[in-house]
């Protein structure tokens, strides 16, 4: 059975000859060494495995202990692939035409990605193999160091290394409470043996009294130290990780973001910190003490009565394997009571959300039909899930009950033949149930160390995660002229398409670039590694001759801005977002800044004016007052190169135009790159220049451009059709 | 081709700046006050129905810029706390009805059991009932705090020290 997302083995680098199909040890050359050894989910159409290997001189793909296929990396120019619905098809572009070499399921893809990258290090990049297998071995003991379950264990105990006298203080406070509340039950036993059925020794009655009531203090004050110290600890192990994982995010490229769900990181920050801090601060401690407990316990019972004892443990076994299979199954109906749940929440907030369909189209009683439905079924849900717990507690319950049951009759029998005490008989049942509850306790608390390990997982991922982007050891600060330079850049964002293609681009300092071309050009991405938001994998990007892994990235965010379509703004007020620009701003320059980004007068119209507070994202302005906010901000910046991402397409006509004049205060003077799809936006620049899949395939003024007859005259002549058929029939008209 | 945007010089802020009309507060009268609009006088000459407003109505009250009757600027006072005393006193006495933001003195009530908060608070405007949604509070950067009611009135704190420890209690609530 092929196991869907098996990602232990899925990949294998640097594998052992054992680790390998049989047939590859034997065809190994001299000096081959195999790199990586990859399996499939499809194997010829089916759910099945065939396995890729990629050795340091070939790509080979193994079905059934057999070679089928074999090609040389010296042939392959590339690989690439091809997505389906349901699979990829991965290939290999050769001197002799394109070879498929192996499918996968789309749950596979994340790890073929890695493969593919490789294989076009070697090829495509050519990037000699002594390099890639000296990166790729660090890369692999890096993953095998932190991987482990025991390093987690002892990196997530780490993280509360300065705080281990909160801890020492808690878990010494828990232990000495635990050994205090043990006592009562023997106090107990003194009081029925020694007091109540002799019927004497009265002074003794008060000091068991009074020692039980002592205890009883000790453990409340005890209580609520333990509960300050348990907090303090909880707050400083959580504000630590929060804020080691926060500043960790902020130092993450875009690569990044792009690989993980912004709900993914959220819940890392918000729910696997919490579970770590519960589990250090809670389960672990919990698990030293109910291991001492049960061994204490079970001391004293056994002192008691080693017989009584011995029944005592009869429901621990029932207890532990009922709880595994309950654990087994109980998933599976609370996963599909959640699911109920969520339909239920689905159809209500359809209904709210989309109510003006609803109502538009008279659908209120189907509406209502799905609720009751939705709500009938999750209510039939519960009772499911009550009928399958009582195949289980029951049960559980009635072995305890046995268990106590045989514990007073044969101990019961005991006192009656005097071989026990009365009051021995009842402190070893106190006993007994003060053993059972650490035992439940510490299965639960296992569970707890399993999913807090989880997530510790899930959160040295983002600890770990490699800084794409950061500043090279020779890197420098300068000012900036404004003169760019893009030679043979080639980038992709997953390591199959190439969203740039050798790329070179030259700009003197103040002219003012349009970038031009089809959505998926590339167009954005040119301007995205201009910011080193990523890194470009091949070529290199200059900025007055220096290259922009060698300029600090303090530089390049102080002296390059960029004005996006949509601006997001702080949840803060006006003069907050504008100051955003530079630091230390003054009143006068705030107002200066919204002046040229024609943003004053509508400020000084809202009641509040400068601090206004703008909302979530900006929610409380309209799109063009956004826009030239976060134009103030670039003037406040004083930026050396400016990037104008499509500033003006989200814009009608009047707000375009007192925008567009914003813009021109903006961009006087600085290197400018706009992006447009509105090509009338362009009527300025010095040059645009035209992309199509990742290249620059046109480059000139307006007028050049026209007369090359090439994608842009068709991108023109596409967006003013109507117009230069109204235009063609007034030249014919007065023509006439 | 030399680029006609080389030739056009980067225009900084600092030039822009100088644009600016900042007004010398021993150059400017205000003669009278109407309800919102005053005369005045700004370098030596009248104008009526000037219309003041603050720029930075809670964190720089004392910023003001001057419009006049069609909305042309005339001028920005950067403290018009620098009048003289005359035409300070003539400006507040607009500008507190411009801006009428009672100043929290006390809180006595709050009832904080309704989806809708209902307070009953001691402002420098006199004692009001007021009902605000639970989200109503804003900080400022410099410290105050700004109340907002349902019908968008805004109240403000000063200074949450100075408030008594029972209206600071109430305030930890919901600020």
């Amino acid at each position: 059975m092929i196991k869907i997302g098996d990602e232990e083995s899925s990949i294998e680098y640097f594998p052992s000859t054992e680790e390998l199909p049989a047939v590859i040890s034997n065809i190994l050359e001299e000096n081959e060494e195999v790199v990586v050894s990859i399996k499939s989910d499809i194997s010829d159409l089916k759910y099945g495995e065939d396995t890729l290997v990629l050795t340091n001189k070939r790509v080979l793909i193994v079905r059934d202990n057999n070679i089928i296929r074999n090609i040389p990396l010296k042939e392959i120019e590339s690989v690439e692939v091809n997505r389906y619905v349901g699979s990829l098809v991965l290939k290999a572009k050769t001197e002799s035409g394109i070879k498929s070499l192996i499918s996968y399921t789309r749950t596979r893809a994340k790890y073929f990605e890695k493969i593919i990258m490789l294989i076009n290090d070697l090829t495509l990049n050519q990037i000699p193999y002594y390099i890639v297998r000296k990166h790729l071995k660090e890369q692999v003991e890096e993953i095998n160091k932190k991987n482990s379950k025991r390093k987690i264990l002892a990196r997530m105990i780490s993280f509360a290394k300065p705080f281990w006298h909160l801890m020492v203080a808690t878990l010494a406070l828990m232990m000495f409470s635990t050994i205090i509340g043990l006592l009562p039950p023997y106090l107990m036993k003194i009081l029925i043996d020694q007091v109540l059925v002799p019927q004497k020794n009265f002074h003794l009655l008060m000091y068991i009294v009074l020692g039980l009531l002592s205890i009883n203090l000790t453990l409340t004050i005890l209580g609520v130290i333990n509960g300050y110290l348990s907090l303090k600890l909880n707050q400083s192990l959580t504000y630590r990780i929060r804020k080691i994982l926060f500043e960790k995010l902020q130092r993450l490229s875009l690569a990044f973001y792009d690989k993980y769900s912004t709900g993914s990181l959220i819940s890392r920050i918000v729910d696997d910190v919490n579970r770590v801090q519960t589990f250090l601060t809670q389960s672990l401690g919990l698990i030293i003490i109910d291991i001492t407990t049960i061994a204490f316990i079970g001391v004293i019972l056994f002192s008691l009565s080693s017989w009584l004892s011995l029944i005592a443990l009869i429901p621990i076994p029932v207890s532990y394997i009922g709880t595994t299979i309950y654990r087994k199954f109980s998933r599976r109906y609370y996963h599909r009571l959640w699911r109920k749940w969520s339909y239920v929440i689905t159809v209500l907030t359809e209904n709210i959300t989309s109510n003006i369909v609803v109502k538009t189209f008279g659908k209120e009683k189907d509406m209502f039909k799905k609720f009751t439905r939705s709500l009938t079924e999750f209510i039939g849900m519960n009772f499911s899930v009550f009928k399958f717990e009582q195949k289980f507690w029951p049960a559980i319950g009635f072995s305890f009950t046995i268990s106590s049951l045989l514990i007073w009759w044969i101990g019961g029998l005991k006192v009656l033949s005097g071989e026990l005490s009365l009051g021995s008989l009842t402190a070893f049942t106190s006993y007994m149930w003060r053993f059972y509850q650490p035992i439940n306790r510490l299965v639960n608390n296992l569970r707890v160390l399993q999913r807090a390990t989880i997530s510790g997982e899930r959160i040295f991922e983002i600890i770990d995660a490699d800084l794409e982007v950061k500043d090279e050891d020779d890197a420098q600060d300068f000012e900036f002229k404004g003169h760019i330079e893009y030679k043979k850049v080639w980038f992709t964002y997953d390591g199959i398409y190439y969203a740039l293609r050798n790329v070179n681009l030259k700009v003197k300092p103040g002219e003012h670039i349009g970038i031009v071309g089809p959505s998926g050009s590339g167009k954005s991405t040119l301007v995205k590694l201009l910011l080193r938001l990523y890194e470009p994998q091949r070529g290199d990007i200059l900025i007055d001759g220096v290259k922009i892994n060698k300029i600090k990235l303090e530089a390049i965010k102080r002296q390059v801005a960029i004005v996006m379509q949509n601006p997001r703004l702080f949840s803060a007020s006006i003069a907050e977002n504008i100051s955003l620009g530079k630091e230390n701003v003054t009143l006068e320059e705030i107002i200066t800044a919204a002046k040229a980004a024609k943003a004053h007068d509508f400020i000084m119209k809202l009641p509040e004016a400068y601090d206004t507070h703008v909302g979530l994202n900006g929610s409380r302005l309209s799109g063009g007052e956004r826009q030239r906010i976060a134009i103030a901000a670039a003037i406040l910046k004083n930026p050396k190169i400016l990037i104008l991402d499509e500033p003006t397409s989200a814009l009608d006509a009047i707000t375009e135009e007192e925008v567009t004049e914003a813009i021109d205060n903006l961009t006087r003077g600085r290197t400018t790159f706009i992006i447009a799809h509105r090509l009338s936006t362009l009527r300025n620049v010095d040059k645009i220049i035209v992309m199509d899949r990742g290249g620059i395939v046109e480059e000139g003024t307006h007028e050049e451009l026209m007369k090359k007859d090439g994608l842009y005259k068709k991108l023109y002549e596409s967006q003013f059709k109507g117009f230069l058929k109204q235009q063609k029939k007034v030249e014919e008209i007065v023509a006439k | 081709m030399q680029s006609r945007f080389v030739r056009e010089t980067m225009t900084s802020i600092e030039e822009w700046i100088k644009q600016l009309r900042i007004l010398d507060p021993k150059r400017v009268r205000v003669y009278e006050a109407f309800v919102d609009t005053v005369n005045m006088e700004i370098n030596g000459k009248i104008y009526c129905n000037v219309k003041p407003r603050r720029p930075f109505p809670y964190t720089h009250p004392e910023y003001i810029i001057f419009f006049a009757e069609d909305d042309t600027e005339l001028g920005i006072l950067t403290d018009y706390r620098k009048l003289d005393r005359m035409s300070r006193k003539r400006l507040e006495r607009v500008l507190k009805i411009i801006y009428y933001i009672p100043q929290i003195k006390r809180i006595i009530k709050l009832d904080t059991t309704k989806s809708r908060y209902e307070w009953e608070i001691e402002t420098d405007k006199g004692v009001v009932v007021i009902k605000t949604w639970s989200r109503c509070t804003r900080w400022l950067p410099n410290g105050k705090l700004l109340i907002y009611d349902v019908d968008g009135n805004v109240y403000i704190v000063e200074d949450i020290s100075k408030l008594d420890p029972k209206s600071r209690a109430y305030l930890d609530i919901v600020a």
